[in-house]
């Protein structure tokens, strides 16, 4: 088969593959029908960062917001949260109230007296019935039990219970959505159908040498044989199911049951001349140049025979044909035509998208920085695949505005932040890694990204009129990492944590080898300290009255730490929580300490989840070079309106009971924010 | 229902469920329905082991 035989066959595929979107117009919902009535929309930038925006403006790139801070709009910084992490900043945002109150202190949390660690922003409850174990989530026969661990009301639902229509698009530290009238979908948390973060499958015949260490991923050997790979696509356990080889393990004379993991076989043929090659998976055939992607590839799980199936998506990519053979497969995303997990509330919200739409990403943060991280991507694939995302990002956009009539639009941009994370080195004149970068051949790709943002503006501009009032907001802002501190491994040279076995410092990890009676104090998560409390931590060895003093000392020792190499100091804030926070979570599930980084500062790769290394300070060769996990007052958030912002010193929780204010409704007492207007 | 340990069941559903414990390989209809019981009394049978758990936060970008 030659070139262009493949080609009319992958766009007959692409264009099969569309069928069934046409024909269908939806529409948001509408209260009142009427085209004329007010309009609050807030597009969420996250990652843009206050000072690179005003320079990119300054320097003519950004038209759209030069126009509108220039014609009655306004633009200053705002303030995040301690600490300026997304899922805090966000939830902060949704429900105008602090990390006391609504239970988002970071990405990671321990439940204190088990030591067991969970993603901040959502947990699976088990229901009744049969059940399909998705990670950390649940799929139910019956139904699922997921709990959003946001802890505090949106804003949102007090529009919708005074009659305004609410639509919100991919919102982070929302999944499962919010109960409520709101339409939502659900954005950063969302996980792949593994219940991960997002896990990439990469099938090459030359393995990289960290194959082993890769994260966010997996690679597979898979050895062509006359011109055909073989492999598998992996899915979730399925408890329905028990493994065949070793259904179960007797451990103490008790059972305990192994499921067979689900997996559906798929080949490749590659074509013995041409560098292009087809797919076959399931009734799917996917033909593809070398470095081409594919559209989504519809994939079903089967639970029970000709019962009960799960269902998702994947994007093929072949980045080398030959000399090697590497397939790339993009984390399996959850079907939005059929999802398992809950994603859009109401269902009827996700059908709409889908059926304009068609299939798009659902994964929570679906550029793959894994993939790049590993190498498994060069730059100029991560770009290639980031922009993937952002023109889903932009379909949806234009969707939503075509048909937003009356009431409140908020709408999510991701690819930014995450762009920002893995290219800041090509801005960062004094990053390690920065004279790599400039030969990779992308050119400014950070540039880019904000113009990119400035045509989400441009596209929405278009469509105000005089009863629209629009606010773009940032998460936080953005700065490079080129230094990462080791809090664990400066507690244990100081006395604070203990190991069961000094000499396995570096190959231990998760903290398996702390010696929790004689530990008291512990790092956990990118800014988190907790002290090992009595009567809180499942083996607390600090009494209460020694509370106060070891958190004292441990804020002035880690204000006055420097870094040899730089004579910085890299801590520019010990925040000690019950002291910036209140509410019910401050000292339960809160950290006792929350560290606030100078820019430039973060914490290390291995301290998050228990890792020692030998030094306290290293330099970050990762191409993850930028970053925000700092102190909130080094990363302030962007604010940009269509009117004067009065409000001095505005906060990112604010923005609700500014919304709130727009439409006329009353400030509920406990929201924390202010309007700005 | 229950007498002497023992359960009564429709013979529909007691077809059911041997045909879906074949399949899912149990050893037995018995071994099937305790092992579901067991689930359900205990709620514990979908949770990760603690090294899945971390190994799944990995997959977050911030951590290596």
């Amino acid at each position: 088969m030659n070139r262009r035989e493949f080609c009319k066959q992958s766009a007959f595929l692409i264009a099969g593959s569309l069928l069934g979107t046409k024909g269908f117009c939806s529409s948001l919902p509408s209260y009142t029908g009427k085209n004329n009535s007010k309009k609050v929309i807030v597009l969420g930038i996250d990652g843009m960062d206050p000072y690179l925006l005003k320079r990119f403006i300054d320097a003519g790139m950004m038209p759209h917001f030069q126009k509108l801070i220039s014609t009655g709009g306004d633009f200053k910084e705002m303030q995040t949260t301690i600490p300026a992490q997304s899922p805090v900043a966000w939830a902060s945002f949704s429900t105008s109230t602090n990390p006391g109150r609504n239970g988002i202190f970071d990405f990671i949390h321990r439940r204190p007296d088990t030591f067991e660690l969970y993603l901040s922003t959502s947990r699976t409850y088990e229901p009744g019935g049969g059940k399909l174990r998705l990670g950390k989530w649940m799929f139910s026969l019956k139904s699922g039990e997921l709990k959003n661990l946001v802890g505090e009301k949106p804003f949102w639902n007090y529009l919708t219970e005074a009659g305004i229509p609410a639509v919100i698009y991919r919102a982070p530290s929302n999944f499962p959505p919010f109960p409520g009238k709101a339409w939502q979908m659900s954005g950063m948390g969302t996980p792949d159908i593994l219940g991960t973060y997002g896990t990439f499958s990469y099938y090459t015949d030359n393995p990289p040498e960290n194959s082993g260490k890769v994260t966010g991923g997996k690679v597979y050997p898979t050895f062509p044989k006359n011109g055909i790979a073989e492999n598998y696509l992996y899915g979730p356990a399925n408890s329905f199911r028990l493994d065949e080889k070793q259904p179960f393990d007797e451990v103490d004379g008790e059972k305990h049951y192994n499921y067979e993991k689900l997996k559906i076989p798929f080949k490749v043929y590659i074509d013995q001349e041409h560098p292009v090659a087809k797919v076959v998976i399931q009734d799917k055939e996917i033909f593809l140049q070398q470095g081409e992607w594919s559209s989504w590839v519809e994939i079903s799980f089967e639970l029970i025979p000709h019962l009960k199936h799960l269902s998702g998506i994947v994007k093929f990519y072949l980045k080398e044909v030959r000399p090697h053979f590497k397939l790339y497969v993009s984390p399996i995303n959850i079907n939005p035509a059929n999802p398992a997990l809950p994603l859009f509330n109401p269902p009827e919200y996700g059908e709409a998208l889908v059926k304009d739409l068609g299939l798009f990403y659902t994964q929570g943060m679906a550029e793959d920085t894994k993939a790049r991280t590993y190498n498994v991507f060069d730059d100029k694939e991560y770009w290639a695949q980031s922009q993937m995302v952002t023109a889903d990002w932009f379909r949806a956009w234009r969707w939503h505005l075509d048909r937003f009539k009356e009431g409140f639009l908020f709408f999510y941009f991701s690819t930014l932040d995450l762009g920002q994370h893995m290219f800041w080195r090509y801005i960062d004149h004094v990053s390690p890694i920065h004279e790599q970068a400039l030969k990779s051949g992308l050119k400014d790709p950070v540039e880019t990204l904000y113009r990119q943002m400035d045509e989400a503006l441009g596209i929405v501009s278009k469509k105000m009129d005089a009863q629209t009032t629009l606010i773009v907001i940032s998460d936080h802002g953005f700065t490079g990492f080129r230094r990462c501190f080791n809090l664990n491994s400066w507690l244990l040279d100081n006395g604070y944590l203990s190991f069961l076995d000094p000499a396995q410092r570096e190959k231990a990890e998760y903290f398996e080898n702390v010696d929790w009676n004689k530990t008291r104090a512990y790092g956990l998560g990118i800014n988190g300290l907790y002290l090992n409390l009595e009567d809180r931590e499942f083996k607390g060895i600090v009494r209460a009255d020694q509370e106060a003093g070891l958190l004292t000392e441990l804020k002035r020792k880690l204000e006055m730490l420097v870094d040899p190499k730089t004579g910085e100091h890299p801590i520019k804030h010990a925040y000690i929580a019950k002291e910036v926070f209140k509410g019910r979570y401050v000292g339960t599930i809160s950290p006792d300490i929350i560290l606030g980084f100078r820019r430039a500062y973060r914490a290390s790769w291995e301290t998050i989840l228990g890792g020692f290394p030998k030094d306290w300070f290293t330099d970050n060769l990762d191409p993850w070079s930028g970053d925000h996990c700092i102190d909130p007052t080094e990363v302030p958030a962007t604010l940009v309106t269509t009117k004067k912002i009065k409000k001095s010193n505005p906060a990112i929780w604010d923005i609700g009971p500014t919304v709130l204010n727009e439409f006329g409704i009353k400030i509920p007492e406990s929201l924390e924010g202010k309007p700005i207007f | 229902m229950f007498r002497s340990g023992k359960i009564k069941i429709k013979k529909e559903l007691y077809e059911r469920v041997k045909s879906f414990a074949e399949q899912a390989g149990y050893a037995s209809v018995e071994e099937f329905i305790e092992h579901t019981l067991e689930k359900e009394i205990s709620r514990t049978g979908g949770s990760d082991s603690e090294d899945e758990t971390k190994k799944k936060l990995r997959g977050l970008g911030y951590i290596s």
